[in-house]
Order: structure tokens, then C-alpha cells, then sequence
């Protein structure tokens, strides 16, 4: 998933079979790169709002591939001493991580299944690179649709969230069926072929990874109307099937 | 037209074609730059086309990046350059978007080139991980799998393994077998918490000792509960091994401060020593723990060299033990009789019946082969039981066959003395058999009365109460507390064959003065004495001539089947015509101990 996500930004850090799946969700879900394109965009409007907020520590859960816009590096460009923890369930997305972060101090990548927070929490490389009592920017960018309620996502976000002081954020977007639910239904049959089958949540659904979090205005809302910088705003929002928010620990 | 306004048009044109990783501002200050060096490139004196080349590579450095980023800049290039530069040359626009394309697309393959040897670099990474995760997850479990938890030994599937790997060679090795001494009862008396602690600080002294140990290779290895075991390579001499074990038992006997105490602990060993290739690796550790097994049995806190002729004995006997309680069952033992005879008349005055076991492939055993295991296995009271009823029922056959018939003499193994039930039990056997009671002698050997418990006394006199005759057996061999014997119900001494024998050689004036003193002894407390082992008739008249009542041996009869008991009995007499009419042709044989 990592790999066709890549791909539809426009990467080549990907194979031949990650680029026949891309493809097929491609004519399954027309406009689907722009919606890669707005999630990209989005996380970094994110990621800013959280640098201005003060937050200098960032737990990137489904990093992926990270090529285009770094967390670290958008991050250490504010403040060099920000650090970055990326988890990724993709042994490859790790790996190409690691090669990335071989020059920078701040930033480490483990692989880890995000549901599985005993884990990562307690990782030694987590806990060596993020100070727990300082506030974090917990980073769920299109991710949390690829973990099934079986895998208790939700209990997974509550335990990040009780792990973090207040002043700590959670920025999550997420696929929903609210609208042109057909073709995403086609895309969701697509992915139960791969590794990282996807679940889709209403906006009701999807408020409730919240909890615990003051959602910073404007809310929960479709990707490209969170705090939009012209002339980035893609897509109409009946296009749309990504939300996006920002929530604050109080 | 300002480039402002074109840099508007272009950045409208590439919404929605790309995303890029730096703000609008950015992109906006970024398109500006790359705006004026076009412009500039296409109204220099001397055109040079390069710098549109530069362009299309820095679109592509800074994520501008995809197909159709490439076909709208090229749109707004001719569409809205000749308007930002007037008067501009056609060849030159396209000679400049000629140049672009070239930079963007020499741009984008060394990017998909190296986003794929990324991505293939990652995936290699990634498999290394993974194998390597596989490794040492494979090395844990391997590590769990051949070492003991508690004390952090190779266990015994290592030292498996490593007899293996070193038997290969022709290599002198040993193995030893240690055992710390009583374990079990720390464990049950100090709890098991305390017994840990005292098999990790064996542990500890052993694995130390196995470092600092320079002559030889040493390796450590628990391999069961509190049995460790140590081996040896590389030894040069065989006494290397016995130095060994010696080392690790006075290193095992130094006192264990275990929770604030001193537990006195000491370890037996067993040592195997031996050059590989002549014995399989698993007779290697077996061999040195029956040596173990040795070491305990000799009063522990000691270690043993396995022998193999011991050995062999011990497995020998084993086998036959192992064999017994089936051999009851199927009737196996048998008895055997052998004359008691009046050394003035020659008249039969009892008989001494003897077990037999009928083996289906040793053919028949004496007693002595067999009554030694019986004891050691329990087994011994219920061949005693079943041989005395078959003793009883035979001597009743003999009440109608004489007016005077002999008294039969049934061997009693020391432990039932101490068998609650033994008193009734033969009196059950009298009843059942109908006989009379004056016609069974119990006879016990002199070891099991020395010392005499209250209990066994008390059976003993139980006995005799019930009118049942009871003798010393192997009398004069046990240092006998003479004291004791005044006070026990007895009828009859039997001195040892060893007294007859004696005879055979140069009798001297002190041995017949000894033999007649103890004869003098039993007729003191008014008991039969009765000579065992007579072999010929020199000896039977230096027995009698000392004062022997009744004498038994081979000049007297072999043990043999009740048939030739009956003919003596109906005669009245033995069958002392037999081989003593000429007891030159009659050649003794080892007389079997009873």
C-alpha cells in the first residue's frame, strides 16, 4: 500500500506489481492521485500548524514511503532538535526509511503493526527518541482505513493518546464511503486482495478516533477544506472521500 | 504581461498535476526564479538555449514531477511567454522548450532510476532483516532448546550433540556423571526455592572450575535435575579423568550458603573413560552413570571408574531380578531337600528344603544365585511364603510314611522378622497343611539375629510359642553376641560349613578345640547342633567326635527331589551307603550356599 501510494504521487519508489494495484484502484476510483496529492498536502499544513503550535516531536504511524516531504525534514527545518519516529507494517517502507534517516540524528524508523502500541510504545528506539512528557504530534495520515476493527483501532488511538501529555495533537485522515461510496466499495474490494485490507468510516465513525481531543477548527472536515492554503485547494469537495482533522490533548 | 501574472498562469496550469512538498509561497518563489531565467535566456543578445534546459532539471529536483506537470508547463510556455517577452522568436521559444523537455525528461529517468535502486536497495534491507530477525530467532530458540534454564547449562540435548561431534575422532575422552547427594530431600525438608539456588551454585563452581581447568578441555552440562555432567577431551593420561571428578567433588563438598544457612552438601560421580571411536556415544553417558549408581551404592560423596566386567555382573544380575516376579507366577521355583542326619546312628533326623528356581534358559539355579535378589527386591517374602507351603506339604507326606519322620527346615530371610503378618501366615500354612508344628524348623541366618530388635524377638518367640522349631543358620561366621543368643527361644545351632571343611586341611589342636567349644555352646542352651557342609566321612567323624548332633552335606545326599527323600524316610535311614561305601570315587564339589 505504501509503494502504490508512491506511486500515485508520482514516486518510482515502487515495484511493478504495487504499480498493477495502483493502476486498478486508479479506474476503480477515478481522481484517486489527487486524493493522494490532498492528503500529502494536507499533513503538511498539519505538521506546520503543529510546528507553530510548539510541538517538536512527531510518531509518523504508517509513514510509508516517505520520499516527497519529509516529516523530519519540514520539521528540522523549524527547529533542528525535532524528532521523528516513522512506523511502518511494510518491512521495505522501513527499510527505505532507514536509508533516508542514515544521515539524520533525529529521526528513526521500526516497523511495527500501529494497532499493536504495547509495541511501539515501548520500543526502545521510541522511547530513546521521544520524550513522553513533552507534547507529540501524533501523525495517522491515511492509515487508520487499514486497520479493521477486528485489530481495535480505535482502543489503539486511546492508548497512543493516554500515553501523551497534554499540548499533544492527533492528525488523522481517513477514507470514508459518505460519498461516491460505489467506487470506493470497488476500491475497498481491490485492497482485501493485498496485505493492508481496507475498512471505510463515516464522518460519525471517524469523529470518534477523537475522543479525548479537542478538534481544532475547522473540524472534522474533507481533506482539501482543512485550513486550505490557495492555491492548494484540489478537487471539488463532492470528489472527495478523504476527512481530515487535527485534534488537541487538553 | 509582468511575471507575476505569468507565474499565475502557471501555477493555476499545474493544480491538480503534481504534489509538492513545499507551500504555495514556495512554489510561487520557486516558478519566479525559473520565469525570469527563461526570460531572460530568450531575450539575451546570444541566444543559448541551456539554461531552459536547467529549468526543466529543477522542475523535476524540486518535485515538479510528473508527465503531465512537463505538457502544461509546455502549454503555458507558448501560450503565455510570447506575451511576457515581446517581440519574441519563434525558433528561440522552441528551441528553449526543446531544451526544457530534454532537462525534464534526462531528470525524471535519473529519478525513477534512483527511486528504483532505492526502493530495490530497501527490499534487499528489508530481506536482510528479515532473515537475520529469522536467524537469531532461530538462535534463541536454539539456545532455549539445548541449555537449561535455571542454571544457564548446556543441557542434554547439547551434550548429545557435542559427544556427537567429538566422537567422530579417535580421541581419548571422559564423561563424569555427578550427582549431588540427597538432593531430594533438600528439596522435600528446604522447599524447592532452596534447591534451585543450590543446583545454580554447583552450577557456578563447576562452570568455574571447567574454565580454569588447563590440562584438558572441560565443558559443563546439566542434564537432568541435580545430575551434571562434565566432558573431558583432549585428556592425555587416564588418571586426568579421576582427577577431575576429585577436583569437582571437594569443590561440591565446600559448604552452600544458601539464604543465610550452611548446607552440608556433598556429590557422588561416576567417570567413564574411554577412546571414542571404540564405544557409541550413548554407552558413553550410560556407562558413566552406572558408575554414578556405584558411587552411591558405596556410601556417596565419592566418584567411581566404570568397569565394564562389573558392569556386565550388574546387568546380569538386573536382567535375572527383572525376570523373578514372572517366574513366581508361572511356578518356577521349586524346592530342592537334603538330608539332616544323626552323626551317632546315621538315622534321617530332618531335611532342609532349598529353593530352586527352574529357569527356562539357565536351567536350575542354586538359592545362592538368586535369594540375594529376592531380598534386595522385596520380592523374597512371597517366594518364602510360597516355598514354605510347598516345605509344609511335602514334610506332611512324610508323617505317614515313618513312625519317626524328619522335621523339614525352611530357610526364613532376615526382613521377616519384621513382617507383621508372619506369625499367622505360618500358622495358617500349619493348619492348611496338617502338620504338625514340632515338624517345621524356621531357620534364620546368624546376621539377621545379630542385633536383635524388640520386634524380631518378639516374632521369634511368637513363633516358638507356636511349637515351630527355630535354628541359627551359618552359625560362627556373624559374631554373634553370644549374650543375646541365651535369650533367644531357639532349638537348634547350625554351624557354618566352613567348621566341617576346616577339617579336610591340617586340623589343628585349636581349631577342633574351637569347634567343640562351640558346641559346647549350644548344648549349654539346650540346642541342637547340627553340622552343615559335610563332605566326606573324615569329616563327619571329626563333627561328631566334637559333639555335632546331626550333620548335612554331600556325604549325606546332595539336595535333590522329594522322591529320594521319601525312600530314606520309609528306610529310616540315609542313604549313607551312597557315595560314603566309597568315598574315594566321591569327589566334593563347592558346597551350595544356602
Amino acid at each position: 500500500m505504501a509503494r502504490s501510494y508512491d506511486y500515485w504521487l508520482g514516486g518510482s519508489h515502487n515495484f511493478a506489481v504495487d504499480r498493477e494495484y495502483a493502476r486498478q484502484v486508479m479506474s476503480a476510483l477515478p481522481g484517486v492521485r489527487l486524493i493522494a496529492q490532498a492528503n500529502r498536502s494536507f499533513m503538511h499544513r498539519a505538521l506546520r500548524y503543529l510546528l507553530d503550535q510548539g510541538v517538536r516531536q512527531f510518531l509518523d504511524l504508517g509513514s510509508g514511503i516517505p520520499t516527497l516531504g519529509n516529516v523530519h525534514e519540514v520539521a528540522q527545518r523549524v527547529d533542528p532538535e525535532s524528532k521523528v519516529v516513522y512506523v511502518d507494517i511494510d518491512p521495505i517502507a522501513v527499510a527505505h526509511s532507514r536509508q533516508i534517516l542514515a544521515d539524520s540524528p533525529g529521526g528513526v524508523a521500526i516497523q511495527a503493526d500501529l494497532a499493536d502500541t504495547e509495541r511501539v510504545l515501548n520500543d526502545p528506539l521510541v522511547t530513546e527518541t521521544l520524550d513522553f512528557s513533552q507534547p507529540i504530534g501524533l501523525l495517522m495520515v491515511s492509515v487508520l482505513h487499514v486497520v479493521p476493527d477486528s485489530n481495535d483501532p480505535f482502543g489503539a488511538v486511546e492508548r497512543y493518546r493516554d500515553a501523551m501529555v497534554p499540548g499533544s495533537h492527533v492528525v488523522i485522515t481517513h477514507g470514508t464511503d459518505d460519498q461516491r461510496a460505489d467506487e470506493m466499495h470497488a476500491a475497498r474490494e481491490l485492497s482485501h486482495k493485498t496485505a493492508t485490507p481496507g475498512s471505510l468510516r463515516s464522518h460519525g465513525e471517524i469523529e470518534g478516533f477523537f475522543s479525548g481531543y479537542e478538534l481544532i477548527d475547522p473540524g472534522l472536515v474533507w481533506v482539501t477544506q482543512w485550513r486550505p492554503e490557495p492555491p492548494d485547494e484540489l478537487g471539488h469537495p463532492t470528489e472527495l472521500t478523504f476527512y481530515a482533522g487535527v485534534g488537541r490533548k487538553p | 504581461m509582468s511575471v507575476t501574472t505569468f507565474v499565475d498562469a502557471w501555477l493555476r496550469a499545474l493544480r491538480g498535476t503534481v504534489y509538492v512538498p513545499i507551500t504555495p509561497a514556495e512554489q510561487r518563489e520557486l516558478l519566479t526564479g525559473l520565469t525570469r531565467r527563461m526570460a531572460e535566456t530568450l531575450t539575451a543578445d546570444r541566444f543559448d538555449a541551456f539554461p531552459g534546459y536547467e529549468v526543466g532539471v529543477d522542475l523535476v529536483k524540486h518535485e515538479f514531477a510528473t508527465p503531465e506537470t512537463l505538457g502544461r508547463t509546455i502549454t503555458v510556455m507558448r501560450t503565455q511567454l510570447p506575451t511576457l517577452v515581446p517581440s519574441l522568436a519563434d525558433s528561440r521559444l522552441t528551441e528553449l522548450i526543446e531544451a526544457l523537455t530534454t532537462g525534464f525528461a534526462v531528470a525524471m529517468n535519473d529519478r525513477s532510476l534512483d527511486g528504483q535502486e532505492a526502493v530495490r536497495m530497501a527490499a534487499l534491507s528489508a530481506r536482510d532483516r528479515a532473515e537475520q530477525a529469522l536467524r537469531d530467532s532461530e538462535a534463541r530458540f536454539r539456545h532455549f532448546a539445548t541449555h537449561d534454564q535455571l542454571t544457564g547449562l548446556p543441557n542434554r540435548t547439547r551434550f548429545i550433540e557435542r559427544l556427537a561431534e567429538v566422537a567422530g575422532d579417535d580421541v581419548q575422552l571422559a564423561v563424569c556423571s555427578i550427582d549431588v547427594d540427597r538432593f531430594r530431600t533438600i528439596n522435600d525438608s528446604l522447599g524447592h526455592d532452596i534447591g534451585d539456588q543450590v543446583l545454580k551454585i554447583a552450577a557456578d563452581r563447576l562452570r568455574q572450575m571447567a574454565v580454569g581447568y588447563s590440562s584438558a578441555s572441560c565443558e559443563v552440562f546439566r542434564l537432568d535435575r541435580d545430575e551434571f555432567t562434565l566432558l573431558l577431551t583432549g585428556i592425555s593420561t587416564p588418571e586426568e579423568a579421576g582427577k577431575m571428578a576429585d577436583l569437582a567433588l571437594s569443590l561440591l563438598a565446600e559448604p552452600f550458603l544458601v539464604d543465610d544457612s550452611e548446607l552440608p552438601i556433598t556429590a557422588s560421580a561416576g567417570v567413564m573413560e574411554t577412546i571414542t571411536t571404540r564405544v557409541e556415544p550413548g554407552e558413553i553417558l550410560r556407562s558413566a552413570e552406572i558408575a554414578l549408581h556405584w558411587a552411591k551404592a558405596d556410601g556417596q560423596g565419592r566418584w567411581r571408574l566404570f568397569e565394564p566386567t562389573r558392569s556386565a555382573a550388574d546387568a546380569a544380575k538386573y536382567r535375572l531380578s527383572a525376570a523373578m516376579p514372572a517366574a513366581l507366577r508361572r511356578g518356577e521355583f521349586t524346592l530342592a531337600f537334603q538330608p539332616l542326619v544323626n552323626l551317632t546312628d546315621g538315622r534321617l533326623a530332618g531335611v532342609e528344603a532349598l529353593a530352586r528356581w527352574n529357569h527356562p534358559a539357565r536351567g536350575i539355579l542354586a538359592a545362592g544365585k538368586f535369594i540375594g535378589l529376592a531380598e534386595d527386591t522385596g520380592l523374597v517374602v512371597a517366594m518364602d511364603d510360597y516355598l514354605l507351603e510347598q516345605a509344609c506339604r511335602q514334610a506332611e507326606r512324610w508323617i505317614h510314611m515313618s513312625s519317626e519322620p524328619p522335621y523339614v527346615g525352611v530357610n526364613l530371610a532376615a526382613r521377616q522378622l519384621h513382617r507383621t503378618g508372619l506369625v499367622g501366615y505360618v500358622a495358617q500354612v500349619l493348619t492348611s497343611t496338617g502338620l504338625p508344628p514340632e515338624n517345621l524348623q524356621l531357620e534364620i541366618t546368624e546376621h539377621a539375629v545379630i542385633g536383635t530388635d524388640e520386634q524380631a524377638v518378639d516374632t521369634l518367640t511368637q513363633l516358638a510359642r507356636l511349637g515351630v522349631r527355630i535354628a541359627i543358620d551359618d552359625f560362627g561366621t556373624g559374631y554373634s553376641n553370644l549374650a543375646c543368643l541365651g535369650g533367644l527361644p531357639l532349638h537348634a545351632l547350625k554351624l557354618d560349613g566352613a567348621f566341617a571343611r576346616n577339617e579336610t586341611s591340617r586340623p589343628t589342636t585349636v581349631d577342633r578345640e574351637f569347634v567343640a567349644t562351640l558346641v559346647k555352646v549350644g548344648h549349654t542352651l539346650d540346642l541342637q547342633v547340627i553340622a552343615e557342609g559335610i563332605e566326606t566321612l573324615r569329616q563327619a567323624r571329626r563333627m561328631r567326635d566334637a559333639g555335632c548332633d546331626l550333620g548335612q552335606g554331600w556325604l549325606f545326599g546332595a539336595a535333590g527331589p522329594a522322591e529320594d527323600i521319601d525312600r530314606q524316610v520309609q528306610q529310616g535311614r540315609s542313604c549313607l551307603l551312597g557315595p560314603a561305601a566309597r568315598p574315594e570315587a566321591y569327589r566334593p564339589e563347592p558346597y551350595p550356599v544356602a
